[in-house]
């Protein structure tokens, strides 16, 4: 066992903390936020900068952790281009991988999954959308919800109904995964607005109003989308984890900053227990996620995935980071409430909800643990 | 409850009904405007510490009751609501006492000098007959009068002669201004030389009508929590057919329901500082709590403004910070609980 990280890592660390100093500045993170704004040109630099190095997954990781922990809505705007690639990874064919897998990698495409369902959330079975075959193609008619790069991807992959469900219990059969164009005749975009945080990326309602949809663009096979959508949040989570940890550190970096210019102006000159312990507790939690993190991210990277491990490390990471963006509010108080911390509270709490519920999340976790015995 | 704050109850209810319910977010997204301040005045709302024609007089159960209600709804202008009648409280110059109770113009008291440490909030003295400086954290900073504490300790009421400097960011309450405010103002009224002791006083008064807001808003947003969980369904059940939805939910309300109940018998006698600070402290835990397992079960939609969910989440957090210090608040807390200084090494 191995605490220590590799030379390749600790660069993408360095890397991803000199982009973040150059280009997450306070004036464009909050200019992002107010006015709900994706930030193209600094999404362009880091892909011409190659801030995210896909052949390296421990790379892509601690990258996101770094930057969001800067700031979430740029860092997760910058780190999530090839939200759904993987799919492609293990389940498209050559030709796919080629004309929508690889352009995602190098920088010069954007892709979006359209899962989630106005009347669906975390109960992906039971998805409306529909995919008929007519000739050699399948029309597509339905809508996504809380769509991730809804306005910014070239392509989706979209979840979507191929055959009826054989009976209420089996409503994950008959699902299957197409790639869409985001150019597609029939293909509407609303943009939603008003959002609580994570202001700066993009979310959309998708609208397929008897979309053509090649039959090639079927990815893998009919049938078997439900499953490969399961695969995919095996490994989104774990990504979404890392943001947990980048939010909940940074929520740690502004309590101990504030915490140090604290003590000058406090009657003793001293940090007050209280204070001291919230630190503690925060600092550890921060630990506690990086390690159960890492430990999910590396039964998956040796293509041994573990799926309660990556549950614990979702719902930890979000809860995480809501708890230690709250408590640094609590004690920073009209400090916290006045600086870039209460942006870092408003975008915690997306975590607790995206990919996957934080209850659904536990669910998961014992429902594998009774199934299989344990993580 | 008495017949007369049953009325009161409902005429809040039904202002909410008429002219709240439909708007509320422009109204605490936007500024609320002085036609709809105006009509807060005609109701008398701003003007429970104070009402023209018969002085000062606070009820602070019929104030509490109103404050409650309106955070139901709309938290912004219970804040409002709070923020005018904390400035007729400590304000004695009938004109302005008047114009401000009739909704005509604003007013405001600051109190981030009892929650920053000195020296952090802005720099404000006295110098050839003007108050000169610039003041950190002035929630209200909009209005057209404003009571504040000066670095050498006395409380003065600013009557012109500042503007608004640097806008701070605004988690919560986002239609009421909350920045600096730069001062050079030789139109200023000396109100009580030890100026902290007397916001200190009022800080302290405070502690049940903030409490009475806190409770508001739980109730306000965990009937919404309550709406949303027997309509919408997951999985082929309804939400409020899963466990750790309901029961954490239940839990909370069970605890609201206390919180109520422990509220009113505080108003319905003298009041006593040491409960109305128990209340204050939980009732603002509460109020963060509750608006959190709304916003889960409203799962995405809860993330969107358009619910009036996460208004909650966000003004119950910046509530807890404007009036709630962790650290001093509970010093003295326990130090009346030990009867002796507490929390002091």
């Amino acid at each position: 066992m191995d605490f220590e990280l590799s030379d390749d890592v600790k660069g993408a660390i360095a890397r991803a903390k000199d982009f973040a100093d150059k280009y997450f500045t306070e004036e464009i993170a909050e200019r992002a936020d107010s006015e709900e704004q994706f930030p193209s040109d600094i999404v362009a630099i880091s892909k011409k900068e190659k801030i995210l190095d896909f052949s390296n997954p421990w790379q892509v990781l601690v990258t996101i952790e770094e930057l969001v922990r800067r700031d979430p809505g740029l860092g997760i705007s910058v780190t999530i281009s090839a939200f759904g690639a993987e799919i492609f990874m293990f389940f498209g064919n050559d030709a796919q991988k080629e004309k929508y897998m690889n352009p995602v990698f190098a920088g010069k495409k954007s892709l979006g999954l359209g899962v989630t369902e106005a009347s669906g959330g975390s109960d992906v079975a039971s998805i409306t959308t529909e995919a008929k075959l007519d000739g050699d193609s399948y029309i597509l008619n339905g809508g996504k919800m809380f769509i991730s790069n809804g306005q910014i991807a070239d392509n989706f992959l979209v979840l979507a109904r191929t055959s009826p469900a054989p009976s209420p219990e089996k409503k994950h059969r008959g699902l299957s995964v197409f790639v869409v164009d985001a150019k597609s005749p029939g293909f509407g975009i609303n943009k939603l607005h008003g959002k609580l945080g994570v202001r700066a990326t993009n979310t959309a309602e998708l609208i397929f109003d008897n979309v053509r949809v090649p039959k090639e663009n079927m990815v893998g096979e009919e049938g078997k989308g439900f499953y490969y959508i399961m695969t995919f949040f095996n490994i989104s989570r774990i990504y979404v984890a890392a943001q947990g940890l980048g939010i909940a550190h940074g929520a740690l970096d502004r309590l101990i900053e504030y915490s140090k210019k604290y003590a000058d102006h406090s009657e003793t000159g001293e940090l007050k227990e209280d204070m001291q312990l919230a630190i503690a507790e925060i600092a550890t939690r921060v630990e506690a996620t990086r390690n159960i993190t890492y430990k999910a991210a590396s039964y998956l990277f040796k293509f041994t995935p573990n799926p309660i491990v990556t549950s614990m490390a979702k719902f930890y990471a979000a809860e995480s980071a809501v708890f230690s963006t709250q408590k640094a509010m609590e004690l920073m108080s009209l400090h916290g409430l006045t600086s870039d911390l209460e942006r870092f509270f408003r975008d915690a709490k997306i975590l607790d909800i995206w990919e996957g519920t934080t209850e659904v999340e536990k669910l998961i976790i014992t429902r594998m643990m009774l199934k299989e015995g344990g993580a | 409850m008495e017949e007369e704050y049953e009325i009161l109850e409902n005429t809040v209810k039904d202002f909410n009904t008429k002219y709240v319910d439909n708007n509320s977010m422009k109204l605490e997204n936007d500024e609320m405007g002085k036609e709809f301040v105006k009509m807060l005045a005609d109701q008398g709302f701003l003007s429970m510490t104070y009402q023209p024609g018969a002085g000062k007089n606070t009820d602070i159960k019929a104030f509490s009751i109103v404050l409650e209600n309106l955070a139901k709804s709309a938290p912004a202008i219970s804040l409002k609501t709070l923020l005018t009648n904390s400035f007729l409280s400590i304000v004695n110059e009938q004109s302005i006492l008047d114009e401000v109770a009739k909704g005509e113009k604003s007013g405001t008291v600051t109190f981030s000098d009892l929650l920053v440490g000195k020296g952090q909030n802005g720099k404000l003295l006295i110098e050839n007959n003007r108050v000169k400086g610039e003041k950190q954290f002035v929630l209200g900073s909009d209005s057209d009068f404003i009571v504040t504490t000066l670095d050498t300790g006395e409380l003065v009421l600013l009557r012109s002669g500042f503007k608004v400097g640097k806008k701070h960011k605004r988690l919560g309450f986002r239609s009421v201004g909350f920045a600096s405010i730069v001062v050079d103002s030789d139109d200023f009224k000396v109100i009580d030389k030890d100026g902290t002791r007397m916001l200190q006083k009022l800080y302290e008064d405070l502690s049940v009508p903030v409490a009475a807001m806190s409770l508001g808003m739980s109730e306000g947003v965990s009937q919404k929590a309550l709406d949303y969980a027997k309509v919408r369904t997951a999985f082929g059940h309804y939400l409020k057919d899963f466990q750790p939805l309901a029961f954490e939910l239940t839990s909370q309300i069970a605890e609201m329901e206390i919180l109520k109940k422990y509220f009113h018998d505080i108003v319905s006698s003298t009041v006593n500082q040491k409960e109305a600070m128990f209340l204050k402290v939980k009732a603002l835990a509460l109020a963060k709590d509750i608006s959190k397992t709304s916003l889960q079960i409203h799962g995405g939609y809860g993330y969107l403004e358009d619910f009036g969910v996460e208004k909650f989440y966000r003004d119950s957090m910046a509530l807890s910070v404007l009036f709630h210090h962790e650290e001093k608040d509970m010093e003295k807390l326990s130090g009346m609980v030990f009867e002796s200084r507490a929390g002091f090494v």
